[in-house]
Order: C-alpha cells, then sequence, then structure tokens
C-alpha cells in the first residue's frame, strides 16, 4: 500500500496503458473481443478508486502547496523532469477524469460493434494522457500530455464517428496542434529566459514559479505578453473560446457517445485548467492587462453559443453549441480575478463536465435507439419513455441552472464574481449581457424538450422505443446524484480547492496593485 | 614544395576500412557464388557491425587528426557515422524482400550499399575538402547506380538518369566552391580554412566560394530552391533505396554541411571578412530553411503517391535539421556548439529510424515493381493488416513530431540551440518550423485516415510478414519509442564528445587584425 501512495499519480497514469496492453494481450492470445470491455472497465473503475485517496488521504501539501508529489530526472540532457503532483485546482478534475472513465466504457456496453480492441485501447490510453495533463508539473511533459491526448481522440472520432468523422477529426487534430505547437515554442523560449536570468534552464514550472517570484527571473513587459499569448492560444482552442470554437461542433457531433462525453467532460477542461494553472501564474501581468480581452470573447461566446444552439436541428449539436456557451462562463469567472468568481470557474468546470456529460449519454441512448439526432424525428417521446424523459429534464435543468442543482451554484458565484470584479470598468454590463445567457440556455434546452418529448408522438416508429433499460440507469444515476448533491452541499467541493485559488488570485492581483517589490521594480 | 611522408594511423580509419573491405568481400563472394543473398547480406552486416564496434571501442577519446589532418576522429564523425552504419544495416534488412521480389542482382546491390557507406564515413570523417569531394562522389556514384538498379522499369532509369545529371552538377558547384576556397586562403583542410579566413588572400574568392559550396550542398541535401530532383528521384527508385536515399546520403551531405560551414566558415569577431562571410551564409540558410520547410510541407499536401508524399517530407525534414545547423552556427561557446551538432546528427537519427520504419512497409506494400504506392492502395487496410498499418501510422506519428516518438525529441533538439542563439533570425525560423509541423499534420494524418478510417472496396489480403522485414520493424518501433522516451543517456553519449574544432576558439578571444 505504501508504493501505491508513494507512487500514485504515477500509477493513475500508467495503469490504464497497463489496461491497454492487458486489452491487446488478452485478444492476442485468445482471439476474441467478448470480455474485453470487462477488463477495460475493471482497469477504470480500479483507477477511479485509487484517484480516490488524492481525497481521502490527501497527506500535508509541500511548500508549493502539491501533494502527492514526484520529481524524477528525465531527459537530463535538457533538464525536464518527470515532476507530477496535484493540488487543490487539479484534484478534482483528475478524479472527474478517473470517475468519468468507468461511464464512458459502460456507455458503450452494446454501441460499439466493429474493431473493438481498438476502441478499448484508445480509450484507456486516452485516460492516461488526460491524467497526465492534470498532474504534470514540468512544462514539456505537460505539453507531451497535452498533444499525447489528441492521439486517442483522433482515431476515436475517426474510426467509430458519424457521417462526417473524417472532416472533423482532422480538424479537431490540426487545430489543437496549431495552438499547442506555438505553445511549445514558448515553453522552450521561457527555458531560455531561466537560464539567461538565473544559469539553470528549466522547465519546471514550480522552479520557474519560484524564480519569477523571489524577482531571479524578470519578463519584460514584451516578452511576457507574447509568451502570455502563446500559452493562452492553446488553450483557448481548447476551451474552446469564441472565435476559435468552430471545431468542437463537428467533433462533438460525429464522435462517438464515449467520446463525446469525454470531450466534453474532460479534454475541454484542459484549456481552462491550463490557463488558470500556466497562465495566471507565470505571467500575471499581462493576464491582468489582456483580460478584457477575454471577457468580452466569453460574453460573446456565451450568447453566440446560446443563440446558434437554439437553431440546430440536432440534439448532439444543440448539446455541443451550449458547451460553447458554458464554457465561456467559466472563463468569464476565471477573469473575473475575484475569489467568488474563480471558484465557481473551477466548480462551473466540474458540473459542466457532469451535466454535459449526461446530456451527451442521454442523448447517445436515444441515437441507439433509433439511429437518429434530429430533434424532428422526435415528438412525444415522454409518452414511451417516462423514466428517460424525466432524467433528461433534470439533467437540462441542472445545465441551465436551476437552484439547487450543481449548475446554479456555479453560475451564481460566477456572476456574483464578475459582478464585483475590477477586470474591466463596467463589470455589471458584462454580468447582465452574460445573465442573458443562462435565459437563453432556458430557451433552447427546454424548446428542445418540448419538441422532443412533449405532445403527441407524430412518428410511428417512436412508438415502440423501450425505456431505458437497468445498465442505462446505473450509468446515469451517478452522475444524476452528483447533480443534486453538487448543487446542495458544494462546501467539500469550494474548500479542497479554496486554497489553490486564492493563491492564484493574489499572484494575479498582487502584482497589479502596485505591490511589485522594490528589487522588481528597479530591473525594469 | 616538400614532401611529409603521410602519418599514417590506420585505427583513425579502421571503421572506414573495414566497410571498405566488406563491400569488398561482398563482390568477390558475389563472383564466385552468384545470387547468394542470404550470405552478401549476412557479410554487409558483419561488416557493419565490426566497423560500429570499431567506432564505438574508439569513442571516448578526445578529438584527434590523423593523416596529416585529413581525417579528424570527433563527436561529428562518431555521431553520424553511427547513423550511416545504422541506415546501411536496416536497408540491407529492408531489402531482402525486394530483391526476392524483384529478383535482382543482389551481390551487386549490397557491395554498391556498402561502398556508398563507405563514402558517407569519409563525409563524415574527412577534415578536407579533398576528402569530402572523395567521399562524397564515392557515395553518389553508387546511388546513382541503385537508383537504376530496376533496369526494366522506365521510372527507375529516369530517376537514376536524373540523380546522375543533377547530381553531378551539384558536384561540379561544390569542387568549383572548394576551389575558389582554396585559392582564397590557400588550403583544402577545414581546420586551417577556419583559421584563416580572419584574414584571406582575396575575400571576394572566399564569399563566392562559399556561396558555391551553398548551392552544391543545398543540391545534395535536397533544400530548396535545389530540391527539384527529389521527388522524380524518390518516386522513381526501388523502395528500399528511396529510404536509404532519404535517410543515409542525406545525413552524410548535413555531416559535411556542418563541417565546412559551422566549423569552417566561423564567425571571428571583429573581423570584416569572415563577420561578412559568417552574416552571410546565415541569413541564406535561414531563408533556405524557411523556404525548404515550406515548399516541402505544402508540396507534400497535394501528393496522391506515398513515396512522393514521403520525399516532399523528406525535403521538409531537412528544413528541420538546417535548424539546428543554423543553431550551431550562431549560439555562443565551443560546447553550446557541440551540443547543437549533435542534436543535428541525432535529428539525422531520429529521421533515419522513422523514415526507414516507414519505407519499410511501403515496400512491403508496394508488391512487385513498386506499384501500390498511391493513396489510394492504401484504402481501408488499417484492419486488414493491423501490425503494418498501426506501425506505419506510429512513423507517421514520429515524423510529425508527436510527443514520446523520436521526431518529438529531435525536434526538441534542433529548435533548442536555434532559441538559444537569441537571434530574431532564428526565433522566426523556429516560428516558421512549428507552424510547417502543425501544415505537416495534414498530409501525415491523411494517411492514416486513409489505412483507417476510409473502407475498402476492392479484395485485398495483408502480405505476409518476413521475418527480416519483422525484424526491422521490431528495431525501428523500439528505436522511436527508446529514442523518444529514454533518449537521456543516449543524448549525453551523442553530444559527450567534443568535434575537432578547438583553435577556432583561440581566435575568437584574440582576433587576429
Amino acid at each position: 500500500m505504501d508504493f501505491v501512495k508513494e507512487n500514485l499519480l504515477t500509477i493513475l497514469i500508467l495503469l490504464p496503458v497497463l489496461g491497454a496492453l492487458a486489452t491487446l494481450g488478452h485478444v492476442m492470445f485468445w482471439k476474441e473481443e467478448g470480455k474485453l470491455k470487462l477488463i477495460a472497465l475493471g482497469f477504470t473503475v480500479v483507477n477511479f478508486l485509487l484517484s480516490l485517496f488524492l481525497v481521502m488521504d490527501p497527506g500535508t501539501p509541500n511548500a508549493a502547496g502539491f501533494i502527492y508529489e514526484q520529481n524524477v530526472p528525465w531527459i537530463s540532457a535538457i533538464n525536464t523532469n518527470y515532476h507530477v503532483g496535484v493540488d487543490g485546482l487539479s484534484l478534482w478534475l483528475v478524479i472527474l477524469a478517473t470517475f468519468i472513465m468507468p461511464i464512458a466504457i459502460l456507455s458503450t456496453w452494446n454501441a460499439v460493434e466493429k474493431k473493438r480492441t481498438a476502441f478499448y485501447i484508445f480509450l484507456l490510453l486516452l485516460e492516461s494522457a488526460m491524467i497526465g495533463v492534470f498532474v504534470s508539473l514540468d512544462l514539456l511533459v505537460f505539453y507531451l500530455f497535452f498533444e499525447a491526448s489528441l492521439v486517442p481522440m483522433f482515431f476515436l472520432i475517426g474510426i467509430w464517428g458519424g457521417e462526417n468523422r473524417i472532416y472533423s477529426a482532422v480538424k479537431f487534430f490540426i487545430y489543437t496542434a496549431l495552438g499547442s505547437l506555438l505553445m511549445l515554442v514558448a515553453i522552450i523560449g521561457l527555458y531560455y529566459l531561466h537560464l539567461d536570468a538565473t544559469g539553470i534552464g528549466s522547465f519546471d514550472f514550480v522552479q520557474i514559479m519560484e524564480s519569477l517570484k523571489t524577482g531571479n527571473l524578470v519578463l519584460g513587459a514584451n516578452t511576457a505578453a507574447v509568451l502570455f499569448f502563446a500559452f493562452a492560444l492553446a488553450f483557448s482552442i481548447k476551451v474552446p473560446l469564441f472565435p476559435l470554437h468552430t471545431w468542437l461542433p463537428d467533433a462533438h457531433t460525429d464522435a462517438p457517445t464515449a467520446g463525446s462525453v469525454i470531450l466534453a467532460a474532460v479534454l475541454l477542461k484542459m484549456g481552462t485548467y491550463g490557463l488558470l494553472r500556466f497562465n495566471f501564474n507565470l505571467f500575471p501581468e499581462a493576464t491582468q492587462e489582456y483580460a478584457y480581452i477575454f471577457i468580452i470573447l466569453s460574453v460573446i461566446g456565451i450568447i453566440y453559443g446560446a443563440l446558434v444552439a437554439m437553431v440546430q436541428p440536432d440534439i448532439k449539436r444543440l448539446v455541443a453549441y451550449s458547451s460553447v456557451s458554458h464554457m465561456g462562463f467559466v472563463m468569464l469567472g476565471m477573469f473575473s480575478f475575484t475569489e467568488q468568481g474563480m471558484q465557481g470557474a473551477v466548480y462551473q468546470m466540474l458540473n459542466h463536465g457532469v451535466s454535459t456529460g449526461a446530456l451527451f449519454l442521454l442523448v447517445g441512448y436515444i441515437y441507439e435507439r433509433r439511429h437518429t439526432r434530429q430533434i424532428s424525428d422526435f415528438g412525444g417521446i415522454a409518452n414511451v419513455m417516462p423514466l428517460y424523459t424525466t432524467i433528461f429534464v433534470i439533467t437540462a435543468m441542472s445545465s441551465i441552472g436551476l437552484p439547487f442543482l450543481n449548475g446554479f451554484v456555479g453560475e451564481f458565484m460566477i456572476m456574483v464574481g464578475m459582478w464585483t470584479s475590477t477586470a474591466v470598468a463596467h463589470p455589471w454590463i458584462t454580468t447582465m449581457l452574460a445573465g442573458t445567457g443562462v435565459i437563453f440556455a432556458a430557451v433552447y434546452l427546454l424548446w428542445m424538450i418540448q419538441r422532443v418529448f412533449f405532445g403527441k408522438i407524430t412518428n410511428d416508429k417512436n412508438k415502440g422505443l423501450a425505456d431505458l433499460d437497468l445498465r442505462e440507469i446505473g450509468l446515469i444515476a451517478p452522475l444524476v446524484f452528483l447533480m443534486v448533491f453538487m448543487g446542495v452541499y458544494p462546501k467539500p467541493f469550494l474548500d479542497r480547492s479554496k486554497e489553490a485559488v486564492v493563491a492564484i488570485q493574489e499572484r494575479v492581483l498582487q502584482r497589479a496593485g502596485g505591490e511589485i517589490p522594490a528589487e522588481d521594480s528597479a530591473k525594469k | 614544395m616538400e614532401l611529409v611522408n603521410p602519418n599514417v594511423n590506420l585505427q583513425a580509419v579502421l571503421p572506414e576500412m573495414i566497410v571498405g573491405l566488406a563491400g569488398i568481400l561482398v563482390v568477390l563472394y558475389d563472383a564466385f557464388f552468384p545470387r547468394q543473398r542470404n550470405v552478401t547480406a549476412a557479410i554487409s552486416l558483419a561488416g557493419l557491425a565490426a566497423a560500429a564496434v570499431a567506432l564505438v571501442s574508439n569513442w571516448s577519446a578526445v578529438p584527434a587528426v590523423s593523416w596529416n589532418g585529413l581525417i579528424a576522429s570527433d563527436g561529428l564523425r562518431s555521431s553520424f557515422t553511427l547513423v550511416f552504419l545504422f541506415v546501411t544495416a536496416v536497408t540491407v534488412l529492408i531489402s531482402s524482400v525486394w530483391t526476392d521480389r524483384e529478383d535482382v542482382p543482389v551481390g551487386e546491390y549490397h557491395a554498391l550499399l556498402m561502398f556508398a557507406t563507405f563514402g558517407m564515413m569519409f563525409m563524415a570523417s574527412g577534415d578536407d575538402f579533398v576528402i569530402i569531394f572523395l567521399g562524397l562522389e564515392t557515395l553518389s556514384i553508387a546511388t546513382y547506380v541503385l537508383a537504376g538498379l530496376r533496369k526494366n522499369d522506365l521510372k527507375s532509369n529516369e530517376s537514376a538518369m536524373k540523380y546522375f545529371i543533377l547530381g553531378s552538377f551539384a558536384s561540379a558547384f561544390l569542387l568549383y566552391g572548394m576551389a575558389l576556397v582554396y585559392g582564397a586562403t590557400g588550403t583544402t583542410n577545414i581546420t586551417e580554412i577556419a583559421l584563416r579566413i580572419a584574414d584571406p588572400n582575396f575575400p571576394a574568392l572566399l564569399l563566392i566560394g562559399g556561396a558555391m559550396l551553398l548551392i552544391g550542398f543545398g543540391f545534395k541535401v535536397a533544400t530548396v530552391p535545389f530540391h527539384v530532383w527529389t521527388p522524380d528521384v524518390y518516386e522513381g527508385a526501388p523502395s528500399p533505396v528511396t529510404g536509404f536515399m532519404a535517410a543515409g546520403p542525406k545525413a552524410a551531405a548535413f555531416a559535411s554541411f556542418v563541417r565546412v560551414f559551422v566549423l569552417g566558415f566561423p564567425l571571428v569577431k571583429g573581423v570584416d571578412a569572415a563577420g561578412y562571410l559568417h552574416g552571410t551564409w546565415v541569413t541564406a540558410i535561414a531563408v533556405m530553411a524557411i523556404l525548404t520547410m515550406t515548399v516541402g510541407n505544402v508540396a507534400a499536401i497535394v501528393q496522391t503517391n506515398v513515396k512522393r508524399m514521403l520525399a516532399y517530407s523528406s525535403i521538409s525534414h531537412a528544413g528541420y535539421a538546417l535548424v539546428g545547423l543554423l543553431g550551431a552556427g550562431l549560439v555562443a561557446g565551443d560546447e553550446s556548439r557541440d551540443v547543437a551538432i549533435a542534436a543535428v546528427a541525432f535529428y539525422m537519427l531520429t529521421y533515419a529510424v522513422t523514415n526507414l520504419g516507414a519505407f519499410a512497409v511501403v515496400t512491403l506494400l508496394g508488391e512487385k515493381n513498386d506499384r501500390r504506392t498511391e493513396f489510394e492502395d492504401y484504402n481501408g487496410i488499417g484492419f486488414k493488416a493491423p501490425v503494418l498499418s498501426f506501425t506505419l501510422s506510429l512513423f507517421m506519428l514520429s515524423l510529425l513530431g508527436l510527443p514520446l516518438t523520436a521526431g518529438f525529441m529531435g525536434k526538441i533538439l534542433v529548435f533548442r540551440p536555434a532559441l538559444e542563439a537569441g537571434s530574431p533570425l532564428l526565433t522566426t525560423v523556429v516560428i516558421f518550423a512549428v507552424v510547417n509541423t502543425a501544415i505537416s499534420a495534414y498530409y501525415y494524418l491523411r494517411l492514416i485516415v486513409v489505412m483507417f478510417f476510409r473502407d475498402r472496396s476492392t479484395e485485398w489480403t495483408a502480405p505476409k510478414i518476413p521475418a527480416s522485414l519483422a525484424v526491422v520493424l521490431v528495431i525501428t518501433v523500439a528505436g522511436v519509442f527508446y529514442l523518444g522516451i529514454f533518449s537521456d543517456s543516449f543524448i549525453k553519449n551523442f553530444g559527450g564528445r567534443n568535434t575537432k574544432a578547438a583553435q577556432i576558439t583561440s581566435l575568437e578571444t584574440t582576433p587576429k587584425q
């Protein structure tokens, strides 16, 4: 057990890889694919249980605020280390990833008919990459996982996706790769800036932070701005921030259900997580200075995403656009630089993961039955699928932000935070505009629900639809439970993330508040 | 002129001699017992292995010269030579499939490969224009023949002819450049040239000579605008030979390129002529690098033939390697320069591993006469030949430079010195390189898309993987991951030995006016 706890994060990363190898081995030796899902499920469940250690037994954080830290030299020729650790910011995201994976695998129980071996292998590799992204504290290692997560997703969309899968998969890959490659240049640039300033080149986030805080490494305003935007571009594409969002609806629509669930629940969070972790911490002045750009774009994204969602004829595409809108809220909260706003943003990341993940799952259920997602093909199915309808409505309400459900807590905190923010001149305008996004959310979701579920059954094919079976209920139940639980009792989540978030907030604001240490200003 | 006894040091050229002897042995054996492909292949492989042992056993020595300054034993030579030996050994293994299928004169084929390697090794070890040129010609003549080995195929003939004419043209440029530099400095020794460029007899000759050399090497490594021969030659040559040409001779040309430009034309501070020469070649190569990457990648996008696509990809990879060369030319300090040179060698190694792997698969799938090399021929084979398709996908991702693969490490290492140099020009070049990497994603992924995401309409059965090719695939796949993940100690040893150029340092500190 000690071994497990000492290497917990490494095990979390490697276990799914082992699972992938086991899957491959199973097929090679036994030549049958029937038990694969059990193997994959087993590995992900164990991974989830292991990840609970992070909450149950957090231990004492080290000086930089990280728990379960590990730091092993990787390629010493370029001084890059395998440095992993978790703090309040990444903790819940890691658990979100490990939690959503068994659900994603169960959701494919009967849906994946072709090439199952490869499907489960890619899912498991994706899990490794996702966890790696959230726990890496070395910039190069972070980049490595960030980029590595593209490949399994590319295959998942391309092989098991819908009609336009090839276009969507390639677009997804190239869009995200372009952004992250510029980040790579910035990462190497930072390495040399650190080398020039201190004599040691470093990719280590903690070490660079230390140098920045002590004033050993001072980034000029222009340098910081260039680096800031190189990082921000990579993350904004991933979030996605308007107008960089165009890959998202395509990727979502064409991805298989498991892929959409993971994409919405976890992959998008890599963007917001990256911004919070790296942009805010490494370039606080630039973050302050250019916050208005992100706030304006987030607000546009919120409204634009909602308006476009309203007119989608395809349920899945509607949910995809609602993601653009919801992620806009997260961005808004982050860039409000208030504790409520930023805490709300972190919380909303989890909420979005749970409720949008659930929505994609539910869309997947109906797609499996009817092989269509067009709203016009449905109507009145509440008559034949009452249970499904109930769950769908609860999930939609959570997505809209109904009080006592999780979405409300996050969005409320974000709006309170934004209202009191000093990041822009008239924060109340921003808040009001963002608030319309909530109203629009109600419009597009409720309108869609009305057209799909209520009224009389218009299409004869829908008359014989079966309601949810036990597996499907079992799958969605934990998500619904979380929606309610997180809506009623957010305290345990917020408490855990508070310290990390406040640290980031202080890091950003301190500099702008004129409290720049004397020796820093002298060097400028 | 005073005659000097040559400073004979057989140990210094032992690897070259072993390879040369093995080549002669192959020829002789083939003369008496023709068409024994296993035996000639075994002799070749044994020769290459022995040469590698001879090379590595002398690895840790400090940089030295022998044969009156003709031969250098230094980091540049050892690292590049290791790449050549690897490339040839893998090529011999890949070719066994092809020599069976096409019924080519196998003994001659192996002999030519060995002689080409012999030439490449001298291109890396020569510290003198004469040796470099001799090495280059030995290599070139062998490769011209290799390209045309499929005598009855028009494309192969075209390939050989084009390669011969344009290659000779390039050699002429190179030779003329060497002559002019000799005229300007009075020596053909590169270490000597580095000392004398500070005070040349005829500065103008030096510049023109440098330009000629640039054109000559530009042809050999296929940089834009001297690249036009590449796609046709690569497409027409037999697949294993194409893989060899893209990995081996290109690396050899890079070895001399680095030796002549980085070590021969260094920046000597405070001296006009040398500074002007240095500034000019750096700018010229920077422009060439940008053009090479961009044209290579953009042209690769529209190709419908896999071999042609890989040819253009090889052009763009020469561009990435040039970024490392520029970094080596600009970084301050000997240590950084040696690290940068090692990075270029490492890049060529990662490219060789990946590219040879890809060509191994392409060779096997190409069937007789390489007729199945269009993208359409790869339609939907993904799950019909999973081993081949997934390994080919892995090689594509490595060429693309995705993390955890060799290609990523290679790119990181060549971009580093370029950014370390801190010049705005080089930073621009690196940004171009990065944007180009994103562009290249399109065509590398396209092969994956074609293999996995499309369905096959016609009947197709996966070819059986012969043992020798299986060995190649295991080596290259393991190599891609090893160089991508566990390359720590490897990189250190690769760059752990200084490169022969010590005299330049003294000049930099005390400029000769």
